[in-house]
Parts: structure tokens; sequence; C-alpha cells
């Protein structure tokens, strides 16, 4: 299945309506499996990776509009072959591989699906009137490092579970440090000013184990 | 073992500010992802690569340490940030191989 997101979707300012969606707090979690509602209501949880699955971040173009957008490949070598779909005509781009992981208590057995989650990255602090930069820069001085969350389609952008849940990996992240006075803090990838201008750094494996050269991106 | 008994013991060279944490083990991987799953924090974490991504990984993942194998040079944009992140970066000239025969040899 390919899941999808336009890239068009992090280009543009963050809209102020979405700052109330940041995650602050760990609530219930959504999108999950449960034993029972009292377990889940009862559970302090503990949060572990589960269903690891290794595959590849791709990227295309359609060739027609100029759009890009990126999804998550599980297949052994990345698909490469230029296919349609409606008006549009896709053509591989680049891939670099990566992992997708459900995270799972250990207590309780409440599970939570990030199938929206594409991947993490972090800020390189290229455009200064960006937000999450500005973000990143002051959380930066409180040993606090944020990263943010790479999600395939725009419309998990708005959904409050979305946000529920970036606020569980950031605890499952969090829950593991030992370094005191160190956390961790997952903040949407919208709250980039503009992708097409950002320098981010991508949590992925560039250029691990290709075989042939990547086609021309003129 | 804290890290810089390990590093004065197995004759590491630190890129950055040493930060001498205690070393809880051992992680050898040259993907990302990889880190991202399977290290346990407190790891030192032995690779050749040098990419920005192994400083954003390493320290999402709480790594102790990160060990660069076979000499490789790390850009020094990629020193600043993990001097930044509080995170130590050593390098030592033998292969991986090599390395964690030694490490292992140490008692980690």
């Amino acid at each position: 299945m390919r899941c999808t997101v336009p890239r068009s979707f992090y280009s543009g300012k963050c809209p102020e309506s979405r700052t109330s969606m940041l995650p602050t707090a760990v609530g219930s979690a959504v999108g999950t499996e449960r034993k029972g509602a009292m377990a889940k209501q009862a559970c302090r949880h503990s949060w572990s990776m589960a269903d690891v699955r290794y595959g590849f971040m791709v990227t295309e173009r359609c060739f027609r509009c100029k759009e890009e957008r990126s999804y998550f490949a599980e297949e052994h070598i990345p698909p490469k072959e230029e296919y349609r779909e409606g008006e549009h005509f896709w053509d591989y781009l680049g891939s670099s591989q990566s992992v997708k992981f459900n995270l799972k208590c250990d207590k309780c057995g409440e599970k939570v699906h990030l199938d929206e989650l594409l991947g993490l990255m972090t800020c390189s602090g290229c455009t200064a009137d960006c937000n999450f930069n500005m973000i990143a820069r002051i959380c930066e001085e409180q040993k606090t490092w944020v990263y943010g969350a790479l999600l395939y389609k725009r419309e998990d952008a708005d959904k409050p579970e979305t946000a529920e849940k970036l606020a569980v990996l950031g605890r499952y992240f969090n829950d593991r440090i030992r370094t005191p006075g160190k956390k961790i803090l997952v903040l949407p990838g919208w709250l980039v000013k503009d992708f097409d201008l950002c320098r981010c750094t991508v949590l992925e494996d560039v250029g691990m184990f290709q075989t042939e050269p990547e086609p021309s991106q003129s | 073992m804290t890290l810089a008994e390990l590093s004065q013991k197995l004759g590491l060279k630190p890129l950055t500010e040493l930060h001498d944490v205690e070393v809880q083990g051992a992680f050898v991987s040259d993907m990302v992802s990889d880190v991202m799953a399977g290290a346990a924090p407190g790891s030192l974490w032995i690779t050749t690569q040098t990419h920005k991504n192994v400083v954003a990984a390493a320290n999402l993942v709480d790594i102790a340490a990160v060990v660069v194998t076979s000499g490789r040079p790390v850009a020094d944009e990629v020193v600043e940030m993990a001097n930044r992140a509080d995170l130590t970066i050593l390098t030592t000239d033998l292969d991986t191989y090599g390395f964690v025969g030694q490490l292992h040899e140490a008692g980690v």
C-alpha cells in the first residue's frame, strides 16, 4: 500500500489554530487496540516498539504537474517503475532505507498505531523566521531536543488523534532517556515554514545499498 | 565502565567534548533506522557513518557515545551538532571488527 503526502502540504505558513494541537501531555491514546477500557484508565503505560518494519522512504514526482510526494515501501528493493495514477504520472526520484513501527504498552497491551508517521526530522536552523526553527532553538536552551514528525497525508495533520499519537511517541523516547535533564519533544512537521527551502535532517539511511546511480532530477 | 575509562583503555580519540557517562553496552550498525529500532540507551554506537543523521539518531535514543571506526573523518558541522547535543564522538583507526574485539576484551 502506498500512503502518500504531497510535498506541498509542508509548504506555507502554519495557521495559528494549529498551534493549539501541539502535544503537551500524554493523553488517552487513540487508534489503539485495548484489552479493556479499565486497563487503559488505570495503566501507567510503559511503551515499547512493536511491529517494526524495515523498508524504503521513496520520493517521486509527477512529470506533468511537478508535484512531489514520499511514501514508505515495505519491499526488499525500492520500486522504481514509472506509473500513472489518475492525472499524475509518477517518476521515481530517490529512496533511502527507513523504518516504521507502532508502540505497545508492556503492561496493558494497548497499542498505538503510527500509520500516519512517515518519519522524523531535526531542524538545521536554516530559516530564521520558521516556527519549527524558533521552537527548536528555544527548547535547545532547556536541553529539550525537538524532532519533527513527517506525516503521509494532509488530512491527518488536522486530527486531534495525531497530536495525541505524537505525544505518546514523545513519551516513549523520553521514558528511555538516562541523561539527567534531557528531554525529547516530538512536534508536527507542518510547523516548518516552507519545506521546499527547509534543509532539515531526516532520520533515514541516505544512500545506503544504492546499486545504481539516481536518475537525473533536472 | 565509564566512557573516560574506556576511551583511555582503548586509545580512542575524542572529536567532541567527552561526557563521562557509564557505558551500558554496545550496538554495531551503519544504519540509522537500525539504531532507532534496536539500540539501547546508554550504549556505545559503533559505526563507519559520519552523516548528521548519526547525531540526530544517537541523541534521540540517548546513546552514550558514537565511535567512528576505520579512522573516518568527521565533518566540522557534525562535530558542532554533536557538541550542541552533548553527544560524545570518538574515533579509532581500527576497523569495526577489530574495535569490537577490543571492546569485548575490555569487558563491554
